[in-house]
């Protein structure tokens, strides 16, 4: 049975995209298969960031509309061959997403047997947001350590926990992921951001993972590949964790403490 | 919690009385029964006068009949008559005034017997109880009752009730009890953090720190004086 997972933030810009591109990435790397849907319909950006925008000829709303096949729109990722992408559409507004077509997309993609299905929420409350969040069975709220962050996804738990499908039907709850991204711990240490335990203790979700502040993120968005591929970077060894605690392993948290700076580089400037 | 509040407690009670039930409003001739019945004065024993078989109650003068109970130890601290008009007699003499019919008792137990006895229905308190976390944007209002939440309230969520607000984890929201009116309604937290307090639409922004005492701290919060007080909660 595919599991529907959510990729949601309530604010914009804390890294919902690059988190669905690399958390799909990382569970099709796992062997699993996988797809991301942009739901982000009007402003897509899944597509540059897993570096398949001049591949796109339809799209989720095509779907909706039946205006295309699933297996016209759906693009085969260049680095995993278990992963698909379903990209959003550039020209459309989120008001052509219905509830019934997501329903029935989301169903044919699970009769193809994907194991799970990656939604990637646009910002906001609206309803390309609701859509995304509606039939999931589980979360990933995307936080910056930083108290307007926090409050949006605060925000987004209600939602998810009053609108979405399980909750309207009174089914059980969808299950909450803390993702913390955007972290520089030695930000923290001077007071300038929120600690962990802050986020943990006004949202109390499960922390699932913890993604440090890195040029990496940028790079990598500019190369169309997503963080995860970026072997030896601090950004994919804490995608790889998510992804491995996502399913179930025991990893400890990393990327917690700032670097020690040395006496040299102190005296030289880094 | 302040000496007024623990002064007393209501309960719920029921005392057995003996009733009187007057056949004559004629005092001479109740004196005359009383001292047959009575004729040694006991330790004084409450009763219901029952003016429900009197073809005349109107000419009753309790004014005199009363102190003549009293001397035969008949302690008369209630009337009882089906019309409601009597309540006024009643209230002229102290007494308490009950309306029931007086057929209710005189009638034998025998249809208790065919159909077991029920527990009275228990009433209905109009208490919304919530288990989960309220979020930012969310809106709970408990109509004509009490608001119990088990979860946390976080900031920017909003608590409503007609009743009493009962938090236990961290009130970081809204919470505005009383909302009807009820300046009787308080506001109690496990953890006092919350951003607006409201109690009959008196209410206060809570921009400054709290005092060490109450902030993150076990608290409620009632009306004074039309002046919202918080006070740490326990020991």
């Amino acid at each position: 049975m595919a599991r529907i997972i959510v990729v949601t933030s309530g604010k914009g810009g804390v890294g919902k995209t690059t988190t669905s591109a690399s958390f799909a990435s990382g569970l099709a790397l796992r062997g699993h298969k996988t797809v991301v849907i942009d739901f982000d319909v009007g402003l897509r950006n899944l597509d540059l960031i897993m570096g398949c925008e001049r591949r796109v000829v339809y799209d989720l709303i095509n779907v909706v509309n039946q205006e295309a096949s699933l297996n016209q729109a759906l693009i085969k990722d260049k680095h995993c061959d278990n992963l698909f992408v379903l990209p959003a559409s550039q020209t459309r507004d989120k008001d052509a997403l219905t509830e019934d077509g997501v329903e029935r997309v989301l169903k044919d993609l699970a009769d193809m047997g994907f194991d799970y299905i990656v939604c990637d929420s646009p910002a906001g409350i609206e309803k390309g947001a609701l859509m995304a969040l509606h039939f999931a069975d589980e979360a990933l709220i995307v936080t910056n350590p930083e108290v307007s962050s926090v409050r949006d996804s605060d925000r987004i738990l209600g939602i998810l926990a009053s609108k979405s499908r399980r909750a309207v039907n009174g089914a059980e709850p969808v299950k909450e992921h803390l993702l913390i991204t955007r972290y520089a711990p030695g930000r923290v240490d001077k007071g300038e951001m929120l600690s962990v335990d802050d986020v943990k203790e006004i949202l109390r979700v499960p922390l699932l993972g913890v993604v440090p502040e890195s040029q990496t993120v940028l790079q990598a968005s500019n190369a169309g590949t997503p963080a995860i591929h970026m072997n030896g970077s601090d950004v994919s060894e804490a995608y790889k964790d998510v992804v491995a605690r996502f399913l179930g392993e025991d990893r400890p948290m990393r990327f917690l403490d700032a670097p020690k700076v040395g006496l040299l580089k102190r005296l030289f400037g880094g | 919690m302040s000496p007024t509040a623990t002064a007393f407690d209501i309960k719920s009670a029921s005392l057995d009385l003996l009733a009187l039930l007057l056949k004559t409003a004629d005092a001479d001739t109740l004196n005359a029964a009383l001292e047959a019945r009575f004729a040694v004065t006991e330790s004084p024993e409450p009763f219901v006068l029952d003016l429900e078989a009197l073809p005349e109650p109107e000419a009753l003068d309790l004014g005199r009949l009363l102190p003549m109970f009293a001397r035969r130890g008949v302690r008369v601290v209630a009337l009882r008559h089906p019309d409601e008009a009597f309540a006024a007699l009643a209230r002229r003499y102290g007494l308490a005034f009950a309306p029931a019919s007086s057929a209710r008792l005189a009638e034998p137990a025998a249809p208790a017997a065919v159909e077991p006895p029920r527990a009275p229905e228990p009433p209905v308190a109009n208490t919304l109880i919530v288990d989960k976390p309220v979020r930012a944007g969310q809106q709970i209002y408990a109509r004509g009752g009490d608001l119990v939440v088990l979860s946390m309230v976080s900031a920017g969520a909003e608590l409503i009730a007609d009743g009493s607000i009962h938090v236990y984890s961290h009130l970081r929201g809204r919470a505005l009890a009383g909302a009807r009116g009820n300046t009787a309604a308080r506001i109690f937290t496990l953890a006092m953090e919350a951003e607006l307090l409201s109690i009959a639409g008196v209410y206060r922004t809570i921009e400054q720190a709290l005092p060490a005492s109450i902030a993150g701290r076990p608290t409620q919060v009632y009306l004074e004086n039309e002046r919202l007080v918080m006070s740490a909660l326990g020991d």
